[in-house]
């Protein structure tokens, strides 16, 4: 139980950490880490519930594979957009990019 | 069980330690060497945890990531070893409230469910087995999931390159 419980802590400890990253980075590539490290612990909970909990049912491997296809998508869909932007404006700080608010 | 408890727990602290330090340091370059300390203290974790194959698959997808990522750093920032000490950030008091409510909401729950039985590891499939398995379950009852991935994959890919390059009429304008 222990061992479940120390797991599904690192995954809170990182999805905190994670979240304050997104908030209060100005950067976009720093936001972007901010994401990957919430992904992270999704992935943590997944192998820990996998391992203790349902070992037999390997969709939860699968859906391990989703999250990383996730990381990946938001890394090329990110690194494109952060491109566009530093090419358009010569920055990829987000606090310049008010036109962008609705 | 004692020993697989110690490494989860050091490689979870490892792993929580780096992630800290990403948000910690002014340089960018060494934010994502954090980063890819802390992705693969995580796939170390995997592998305590008997996930061997995902553990693996984790430490070479995030390796290649995060170079990747550190590169971009290089090319974007004005100043990616902050020797500037440049200050990147805003709204702190409100993200570091959010963050932490989050990480506590998130960790209080973990605690106070009741998990039931736990499976034992003499209970568990070999590595062998585990692969064997992932690739009945990817061949069979979730190959629509995986087709799908693979495809939005590929239109991520054509939509990042399409955003990336210059396209011709900027060309010709910024030449004129």
């Amino acid at each position: 139980m222990i061992t479940l419980i120390i797991a599904l802590l690192v995954g809170a400890a990182l999805f905190g950490i994670g979240l304050y990253g997104v908030l209060s980075q100005t950067n976009l590539v720093m936001i972007m880490m901010g994401v990957e490290l919430m992904l992270g612990a999704a992935l943590v909970n997944l192998v820990a519930f996998w391992r203790f909990l349902h070992p037999g049912a390997y969709s939860g491997q699968m859906f391990f594979l989703i999250i990383m296809v996730v990381m990946a998508l938001e890394m090329v869909v990110g690194f494109g957009m952060a491109l566009a932007r530093f090419r358009a404006k010569g920055s990829v700080e987000m606090e310049e990019a008010v036109e962008l608010k609705g | 069980m004692i020993l697989q408890t110690l490494a989860v727990a050091f490689f979870g602290l490892v792993a929580v330690w780096f992630s800290i330090v990403v948000f910690r340091t002014k340089s960018m370059v060494r934010s994502a060497l954090a980063l890819l300390g802390a992705m693969v203290a995580l796939g170390l974790l995997f592998l305590a945890l008997e996930a061997e194959f995902l553990g693996v698959l984790q430490l070479m997808m995030m390796a290649t990531e995060m170079s990747v990522m550190a590169i971009f750093m290089v090319m974007f920032m004005m100043d990616p070893g902050g020797l500037g000490q440049m200050e990147m950030t805003h709204q702190k008091k409100l993200s570091l409230v959010a963050g932490i409510v989050g990480g506590l909401v998130a960790a209080l729950l973990a605690l106070l469910v009741d998990w039931g039985a736990l499976v034992q590891a003499q209970n568990l499939d070999m590595p062998e087995r585990q692969n064997y398995n992932l690739g009945m379950e990817i061949m069979g009852r979730s190959m629509l999931i995986f087709e799908t991935a693979g495809v939005t994959i590929l239109v991520s890919m054509i939509a990042g390159t399409l955003l990336a390059i210059v396209s011709r009429t900027q060309t010709t304008e910024g030449q004129e």
